[in-house]
């Protein structure tokens, strides 16, 4: 299933956060290899470093030590304005809670990442509007998120993650806010994306959200427990 | 470089901040708002004074040199020029008999303490002895009736023409040409009033009377008086000539040997000037002064205020950076904001500014009856709108600094688990 080129490489990664004299080890000597087109998930309890690992895989941290490369390139060199450069291009976010600008209509959000990476008005809209509408909020352009459901306010989310067309989605529970059914709904649109060639990882502790993606990695004390391909997949 | 469109995105983002916090943003802004009032406050009044002041000097005639034994602006040595000799009427005429480039010349000589007595009324005034061609200069325009003429002056006919405040005070009906009024007991015939003069610092010249050269003698005397020469230049560019002329024919008069320095002085209405700049210095500094305290408080209000909303907004900073915003982006956004708090106060600023400056000149011209502000305008000028706006974006960018920079350098797995 998987296809040859890797997205993601790192390998011997760790993270320590030091707390007063004590080093804390979020992640200890890990590697994991991601490859263009798959549906990953990764799962583990609180405390696992699931949370810190999607950090590092988001461009968001950086580790304490070990290799990371992403498209090729040496995330470790990256100083913090060429890592926003890698989040805005490569990495569509979705998050828990939707973090969406309050104040601004779906369409606004679906554009911020098109103007931190300077695309004109013009195309921005058109761009925007059709993401929008490829998942399905076509009339709902004008909206602010507080009149949308909060399968609409993710879907938003989505399109914002979908609309500089990244090499991968990386979405952080994305129906913990969610009721069971909204929740399979979003998660039908990660499968429809994935469908479609998107690279998905799925960070979540829930068996049924994760049963949804073909490989499972799951993580223990900041170590991979296990890393399986998943069979049951839909 | 800045995108266009990140910097149409902040404002849009601060326009809508400003918006949603609209009252916290007005009480915000209140120092800013003072410090842009004071602004326009100093600047409309310094420019007040210099048109109430280039009045002034073009009444009198800028293109008027006085040769007198002091210097007038209060520069030099007051024990020299004590010293000095009188200059006596015969120098004067000398000088007269000599002199090409001016268009006029006159002597005149003043007693500074003259009383001037009308029924059982008296006051005190400067009384002046001229020659007729006084009348010629702009001291001497005449508002009502006439300048005594040649005949009268040689005759050392019983006439005066009167200041303006001596008219006024005397005969507030505003009647005294033909009346009589007495210096040193002798009964003199009202021939003309003088136009009003007298503007900002120049009251005095309200407060004389004129009379015939000859006429002054026998109120007063030529002896112990140190005479001047009234020089009109004809026009500005004649005033160098003129008082190159007059230095050199004054020194051969008065046998300076070529080691001393002038034993006179050229007194000119532009000397006045320094006088002016005084001013305009002082008020500069009070004004400067108060306007950089508001300014300071009003700066720590906005700074307050911003780290306020970086606070407020750390999970938004967060989402930025997540889906891509650079650290100049979010500084961009947060300088923005603070600018846009600044400029809403030069916005609240400038009708308080106005009608302060309206009503100011308003009371100065209808109830305190101070003429001089009549040609002061009761507007605020456009360059010191925008020198103010300015000021306020300056203050904005200096007081949004810190907070950007601090919004700007937020970590964002720190700053998305804010809650």
């Amino acid at each position: 299933m998987t296809s040859p080129t890797p997205i993601i490489n790192i390998e011997h990664i760790s993270k320590i956060y030091e707390m007063g004299d004590e080093k804390v080890y979020a992640l200890r000597d890990v590697s994991l290899t991601i490859s263009k087109g798959e549906y990953v998930a990764l799962m583990g309890p609180s405390g696992s470093g699931k949370s810190t690992l999607m950090n590092m895989l988001g461009c968001l941290d950086t580790p304490t030590s070990g290799r990371y490369e992403f498209n090729g390139a040496n995330v470790n060199e990256l100083d913090d304005d060429e890592l926003a450069e890698i989040r805005n291009r490569e990495i569509g976010f979705v998050f828990q809670t939707f973090n969406l600008l309050p104040r601004a209509t779906a369409l606004s959000n679906v554009e911020l990442p098109l103007v931190y990476s300077g695309m004109k008005a013009d195309a921005r809209h058109r761009r925007a509007a059709e993401t929008l509408a490829s998942v399905g909020l076509a009339e709902r352009t004008g909206h602010k998120p507080n009149e949308l459901s909060g399968g609409q306010r993710q879907r938003v989310a989505i399109a914002r993650a979908l609309v500089t067309q990244p090499s991968i989605i990386l979405a952080d529970e994305p129906t913990g806010n969610l009721d069971s059914k909204t929740g399979q709904e979003i998660m039908a649109l990660f499968d429809e994306l994935y469908r479609q060639g998107n690279t998905v990882i799925l960070v979540t502790h829930e068996e049924d959200i994760a049963r949804h993606a073909r490989r499972i990695v799951r993580l223990r004390d900041g170590l991979i427990e296990s890393d399986k391909s998943n069979g049951a997949s839909a | 470089m800045i995108r266009s469109g990140e910097i149409i995105e902040s404002f849009r983002i601060a326009i809508e901040s400003v918006r949603v916090n609209l009252m916290r943003s007005i009480l915000t802004t209140a120092g800013v708002v003072v410090g842009v009032v004071l602004v326009v406050l100093m600047g409309w009044t310094i420019k007040g004074l210099d048109a109430v002041w280039e009045q002034t000097i073009s009444i009198i005639g800028k293109d008027m040199i006085y040769v007198d034994k002091w210097n007038w602006t209060g520069g030099g040595n007051w024990r020299l020029m004590e010293a000095r000799k009188d200059i006596t009427l015969a120098q004067v005429e000398q000088y007269i008999d000599r002199a090409e480039a001016p268009e006029l010349c006159m002597p005149t000589v003043r007693s500074w303490g003259a009383n001037v007595v009308v029924g059982n009324q008296s006051l005190r005034c400067s009384a002046m002895g001229v020659t007729y061609e006084y009348g010629m200069t702009p001291a001497g325009e005449i508002a009502d009736g006439r300048f005594f003429n040649q005949i009268e002056d040689e005759q050392a006919a019983d006439v005066v023409v009167i200041g303006h405040n001596i008219a006024k005070t005397l005969f507030p009906g505003g009647n005294a040409l033909g009346k009589t009024l007495k210096i040193q007991q002798r009964p003199l015939r009202i021939v003309g009033v003088v136009e009003k003069r007298g503007f900002l610092f120049m009251d005095f010249i309200d407060n004389q009377v004129f009379v015939p050269l000859l006429t002054f003698r026998t109120l007063y005397g030529f002896q112990g008086r140190s005479f001047s020469i009234a020089i009109k230049a004809g026009n500005e560019a004649m005033l160098s000539v003129v008082r190159d002329e007059a230095v050199g024919l004054m020194r051969e008069i008065r046998n300076v040997p070529p080691s001393r320095d002038d034993d006179f002085s050229i007194n000119e209405m532009k000397a006045f000037d320094a006088q002016a700049a005084n001013i305009r210095l002082y008020i500069w500094i009070v004004g400067i002064g108060l306007t950089v305290l508001s300014f300071i408080v009003g700066s720590i209000g906005i700074m307050n205020i911003m780290f306020v909303s970086v606070t407020e907004r750390t999970k938004e900073i967060g989402v930025r950076k997540a889906i891509g915003a650079k650290r100049r982006s979010i500084a961009v956004q947060f300088l923005v904001e603070s600018t846009l708090l600044c400029l809403t106060g030069a916005l609240v600023a400038f009708p308080i500014s106005q009608i302060l400056v309206g009503s100011t000149q308003w009371l100065a011209v209808h109830v305190f009856d101070f003429e001089a502000a009549s040609v002061v305008s009761p507007f605020i000028p456009l360059d010191l709108l925008g020198i103010a706006a300015a000021v306020a974006v300056v203050v904005g960018l200096a007081a949004g600094l810190v907070p950007a920079l601090k919004a700007a350098m937020l970590n964002p797995v720190e700053a998305l688990r804010f809650e």
